[in-house]
């Protein structure tokens, strides 16, 4: 009879608390002016390659009114479901990405570049996307739990004993299942090849991580053995790269082209920029402006100011996200947060950064901007995650 | 707390520590990411927006915009008349974009296989292939297929240039075609291309463009007159897209360009065509070698009228030789002469095979004929005046009064000067004779006495004032600017008067041994006559702008005044004479006054190589044009001879004069100077027989006739002497009014041993008249002897020619002098 009184549980009452506007707000801000951003970048592609001007503006929008609605969606379900989804959204991440290793399942590119699986209707995702969230998801639900897990009790006579308590003690044990995951998800997206997506994957996880509590010097070590690897793949393809990053115009067909045409867009955009919808290097000079090199049109259209308020809306964004992290109802909601917080933050850094040739070219697109449905929905529906854990934050004791 | 049991999900313990860490990392994540990394952006942009925004501002501009150039038209040149000499139009390159070409072809395949898909109709236009576009291209503009192909091969080109300048109706066939088989990838591009309506007229005055230097003035006025004529070249800046192709509606900026100038000429394309003609005419009587000139000016004003070169060139295909001389220069050269060529020898040096410096002799021949008709030798290059110099002398000699007209000179055929004997060309000599005999005869003794009674500081002073020691300063490519004394054309001062300096006064006197420009000649030669007026010859008398503003106008300029007025025009009448039965007596024209000097002189050391030249100017009371002709290096007969294989004897006399005479005739009747009759001048009887008896008097007396009826009808019925008769003028011509025209003859009665007036008295009394010959002075002369004996009968009104003798002897062709 009690429960016939109280319909919804408690949980149930929570999961209906109102969603963190701040972060709403900006979150439809940012979707908003990416979308137009699309429109105005792409309308010389979409002319160019014969199409309706608006070709590209349409397909954008219209993924973001679903993706906003995905959005909406998940943030009406209880977080707490996530804790078992992950499982599952772990195990098919890891399927797909051995999927989109075979042939008829991926994409066929010249550059034999295995990324994308071809969905009808919806055109083509990648399911590193997915695997970052999954990752993020299952790491979040187990590190949470962390100090309910048992220690691993081996027997005092074994002999390995010994060595299992001191693994244990720095807590490398507590990591096997986790670097496990990762390798395995490193190894595949390897084969692809899909080095950025790689970098980001392990750029939430190791939030996640680090977040939960795992000591310094493992992320010390990781980082450690990271940069030993990408020092030995340093040869060929990528030393290129760093040889186009340092001169781009010194290497004008080795890639610095493109490099070289964002930084025209940028430098001549100014102060204020030559107005929406002016981008003179959206004209068959930049390749590919109404994707990863987007930021680069926003910098040349509304120039400095455009450009450091959207990356300011960015940063509010990210931060507001941290905020709710810290706030979370539990560890589960705060690590989620913070994983895809983090994500979406290292995104959006490196991808500014390449643009700007900070850094040596990686295909990172631009969160809410990049052109690309699967991608803005599945954004989209990590903010929906967010949003549902604020949903769960109890309002503030009112004196 | 037992609905928890039920929950699928294990749930998290709570534990302080573990969310205080979580909190305190979150944080930490907070602060790098969520500020940390996004400073450096900032700045980063900074730095590319605002720190280097003018530097990318400028390379986006660069790739960005298309600069293509707007040609300006290049002014046109006009004559005086304002008859087009050279001007500009648009014509079209031919090019092909074999890049588009492709797509082109690809459309066509796609538009099959829709039309095939659809069950439609394929194009009703023939397939653009390769082939098919090369070969009516190549029929259209007269090029190789395979030519074509070969550019059409180039897949990955968008410029390929295959025909520049093409005629209009060949662009129009282009066109068409383009438009008919609907092809995209073969573009017209519009430049400019110099057209010379009168082709080779003045071609040296005018000179050319050069096509592959942008049009830009190669020789002649052309090239003198650049700055001018080529105006300013206007810019489109259009923008572009990253592929190149134009974006018209983005922006588009216009800087204008500026029209050339238009250039009008003194030269009169009508005098200038009779030059051109005189000349050609003497080169082929005369077997002239080396070509010749001809300049007429107005020599009060220093206008250039006309400027002929030989040999000449066609302005609208400039590299073609089609000179006969130098034609047959090159056919020498290929038949054999080519042995002699330096090129020849130079090529077989460096080891060429004989092939090949055959072929670099006859390249070379062909380059410097062409070399040899663009130059303007009359002012590029410097000639001896020869006997033309001595009206300079008589100029000077009497400004400075050391002669007079009263004064005789004796000439025994030669003359010591120095040690060294000049022969005059009269072997024999010219004995007595008066001042006017003296250059009428072109005696050369009497100029070396009149050269000496100058003295030499004098001379070098008139040498000074006739401007032959400095350019003339005429807007004219290619005058020798340098100092003729130091390039050793001219003496100095110092040496000219000197002892050893003597020799040079005499032979100066006589215009040898001494170098001018032909230019240089006729503008003091028409100091002399003009009143002494040394005038700044022109050939642009004006500048103006497209708009027909006046930008220049050129006014004649007097440099100095070089002698009287009075001496000028005693000058004139001594000068008159030599026409008027002196050596110059060839370039006489009844009804005109024309006054000259002819000048035959020897060039350089070489053998039997003269340059024959007459210096004219008419009318000898008022000249409004002076002529400098001259024919250098006429074929003798054999060496040695005196006179060309036609029989003409190599002298000024004999081939400029006659020349001369017929171009200054032609100038005079074009520049409507009326002709006016001594008494003695012949002139032909007018038809007047049906006129009214008014319009039949003004008809005569046009013709300087005076008139006598018979009858009172109105209107003439007959007259006598018949039309085309030549009578002398002021004769009377007996018209019939009504009355019958006598048929009777009459008998011719002798007048041997009469006065011109007698003998005249008396062939009237007889119903004829009398036609005066020989003498150039009939009032000191009798009549010797008449072409039709006494006594025979002849038609009422034949005019009977009777030949007077001449007290003086008659001055002969001046050879060598």
């Amino acid at each position: 009879m009690a429960k016939r009184k109280r319909d919804l549980t408690m949980e149930q009452q929570l999961a209906r608390g109102p969603m963190d506007l701040p972060f709403l707000m900006l979150v439809l801000l940012l979707t908003g002016i990416g979308v137009i951003m699309v429109f105005s970048a792409s309308f010389a592609t979409a002319y160019y390659e014969g199409r309706d001007p608006a070709y590209y503006f349409l397909r954008q929008a219209l993924f973001a009114g679903a993706g906003l609605a995905i959005m909406y969606v998940i943030s009406k379900i209880n977080y707490q479901t996530f804790r078992w989804m992950s499982v599952f959204a772990l195990g098919l991440a890891i399927l797909l990405l051995i999927a989109v290793l075979i042939p008829g399942i991926h994409t066929n590119r010249a550059d034999g570049v295995r990324r994308w699986i071809a969905v009808p209707g919806l055109g083509t995702f990648q399911p590193s996307e997915i695997a970052k969230v999954a990752v993020i998801m299952y790491f979040s639900a187990r590190l949470s739990k962390r100090n309910t897990e048992k220690p691993i009790r081996l027997s005092p006579r074994s002999n390995l004993s010994g060595i299992v308590g001191w693994l244990d003690k720095i807590g490398f044990l507590e990591l096997i299942p986790y670097g496990l995951i990762l390798l395995v998800i490193v190894f595949l997206m390897k084969l692809e090849p899909h080095m950025s997506g790689t970098i980001l994957i392990l750029a939430g996880a190791a939030a996640v991580l680090f977040a939960a509590g795992i000591k310094f010097y493992w992320f010390l070590l990781g980082g450690g053995a990271m940069g030993l690897l990408l020092a030995l793949s340093m040869q060929g393809y990528q030393s290129t790269r760093i040889l186009v990053w340092k001169d781009p115009w010194a290497y004008r067909q080795e890639g610095g082209y493109q490099i070289i045409q964002s930084l025209y867009a940028i430098g001549s955009g100014g102060l204020l920029g030559l107005g929406l919808g002016k981008s003179r290097q959206k004209f068959l000079y930049l390749p590919e402006p109404e994707n990863d090199f987007i930021f680069a049109i926003v910098c040349e259209e509304l120039g400095y100011i455009g450009a450091a308020i959207v990356i300011l809306l960015f940063v509010l964004l990210i931060i507001r996200g941290y905020w709710l992290a810290v706030h979370a109802r539990d560890r589960f909601g705060a690590l989620l947060v913070v994983g895809i917080t983090t994500l979406l933050a290292v995104q959006v850094f490196l991808n500014i950064s390449v643009v700007t040739n900070l850094l040596p070219t990686t295909g990172i697109s631009l969160p809410f901007f990049s052109y690309g449905g699967t991608a803005l929905m599945i954004q989209l529906a990590e903010m929906g995650m967010v949003l549902s854990v604020s949903r769960q934050i109890p309002a503030p004791k009112q004196e | 707390m037992a609905y928890r049991k039920k929950d699928r999900v294990i749930r998290q313990q709570p534990d302080r520590r573990a969310n205080r860490t979580i909190l305190i990392r979150t944080l930490i994540l907070m602060g790098i990411f969520g500020l940390a990394v996004f400073v450096p952006l900032f700045f980063r942009l900074w730095q590319i927006q605002i720190d280097e925004y003018d530097k990318y501002r400028e390379l986006v501009a660069d790739q960005q915009t298309k600069d293509s150039t707007v040609e300006a038209n290049r002014g046109t040149i006009y004559d005086a008349t304002g008859t087009p000499l050279a001007l500009s139009a648009t014509v079209y390159n031919v090019q092909l974009s074999p890049k588009e070409i492709i797509a082109c072809q690809e459309a066509y395949q796609d538009k099959v296989e829709e039309a095939k898909e659809k069950g439609k109709d394929p194009p009703d236009y023939p397939e653009p292939t390769n082939q098919f576009i090369a070969e009516n291209l190549a029929a259209i503009l007269d090029l190789e297929v395979d030519d074509i192909l070969a550019r059409l091969a180039k897949e990955n080109s968008l410029y390929e240039m295959i025909k520049w300048r093409v005629e209009p109706e060949e662009s129009d066939a282009v066109q068409t075609f383009i438009t008919e088989n609907h092809i995209s990838g073969i573009y017209l591009m519009p430049t400019s291309k110099r057209y010379y309506p009168k082709g080779s007229l003045a071609a040296q005055v005018i000179g050319f463009v050069n096509p592959n230097v942008d049009n830009t003035g190669a020789y002649g006025v052309e090239a003198l007159y650049e700055e001018e004529l080529s105006g300013e070249t206007g810019r489109v800046v259009t923008a572009k897209n990253g592929v190149g192709t134009e974006m018209l509606y983005w922006f588009e900026d216009y800087y204008d360009a500026t029209d050339g100038d238009d250039l009008t000429l003194t030269i009169d394309a009508t005098i200038q065509s009779f030059c051109e003609s005189i000349l050609k005419k003497g080169v082929e009587q005369f077997e002239v070698q080396d070509g010749g000139f001809c300049i007429a000016m107005d020599p009060n004003t220093g206008e250039i009228l006309a400027w002929a070169n030989s040999p000449t060139y066609d302005l609208n295909n400039y590299r073609e030789v089609s000179d006969p001389v130098l034609l047959q220069y090159i056919e020498d050269v290929k038949n054999g002469g080519y042995t002699k060529e330096e090129a020849y020898l130079k090529a077989l040096e460096e080891g060429a095979t004989s092939q090949e410096a055959y072929d670099q002799a006859v390249s070379a021949a062909v380059y410097n004929a062409q070399l040899t008709q663009w130059r303007n030798r009359a002012i590029n290059d410097t000639y001896e005046p020869g006997s033309t110099f001595k009206s300079l002398v008589l100029a000077a000699a009497l400004e400075e009064g050391v002669v007079s007209e009263s004064d005789h000179f004796y000439c025994s055929g030669s003359v010591e000067v120095a040690g060294y004997t000049i022969r005059c060309s009269d072997r024999q000599g010219h004995k007595d004779q008066d001042l006017a005999k003296a250059v009428a005869n072109s005696c050369n003794p009497a100029f070396i006495a009149i050269g000496q009674r100058l003295g030499a500081e004098k001379f070098y002073d008139y040498l000074e004032d006739f401007g032959l020691l400095e350019p003339t300063g005429i807007d004219m490519q290619g005058e020798p600017k340098n100092d003729p004394v130091s390039a050793g054309l001219i003496w100095s001062r110092d040496f000219f008067t000197s002892a050893e300096g003597i020799s040079s006064l005499a032979t100066a006197s006589f215009g040898q041994r001494l170098n001018l420009t032909p230019i240089q000649m006729l503008t003091a030669a028409a100091a002399v006559v003009n009143g002494g007026h040394l005038m700044k010859p022109y050939v642009v008398s004006q500048v103006t702008d497209a708009n027909g503003n006046v930008v220049q106008h050129t006014e004649p300029t007097e440099v100095r005044q070089v002698v009287s007025e009075q001496t000028s025009e005693r000058c004139r009448t001594i000068l008159e004479k030599v026409v008027d039965g002196g050596t110059g007596k060839n370039a006489r024209v009844e009804g005109y006054r024309i006054g000259g000097k002819t000048g035959s002189s020897e060039v350089g050391m070489e053998e039997d190589h003269t340059l024959v030249s007459f210096l004219g100017f008419a009318p000898a009371d008022d000249p409004q044009v002076i002529i400098l002709l001259a024919y250098d290096n006429p074929k003798p007969a054999f060496p040695g001879a005196n006179s060309t294989a036609g029989g003409w004897y190599i002298s000024g006399g004999n081939m400029a004069a006659p020349m001369a005479g017929e171009l200054l005739e032609n100038i005079l009747d074009y520049l409507g100077v009326q002709k006016t009759y001594s008494a003695t001048a012949d002139v032909l009887v007018p038809n007047v027989t049906g006129m009214n008896l008014a319009t039949a008097t003004s008809t005569l007396k046009k013709n300087n006739l005076t008139l006598r009826t018979v009858g009172d009808g109105d209107t003439v019925t007959g007259q006598i002497p018949a039309q085309g008769a030549s009578i002398p003028g002021g004769s009377e011509v007996v018209l019939y009014m009504g009355e019958e025209v006598p048929t009777d003859q009459v008998q011719v009665p002798s007048v041997v041993g009469l006065t011109l007036e007698q003998a005249q008295k008396k062939m009237e009394d007889a119903g004829l008249y009398l036609k005066a010959i020989g003498a150039a002075d009939y009032s000191a002369s009798t009549a010797y002897e008449q072409a039709t004996a006494a006594g025979t009968l002849v038609d009422r009104g034949t005019a009977i020619e009777v030949r007077f003798s001449d007290s003086t002897a008659s001055g002969g062709g001046g050879s060598g002098l």
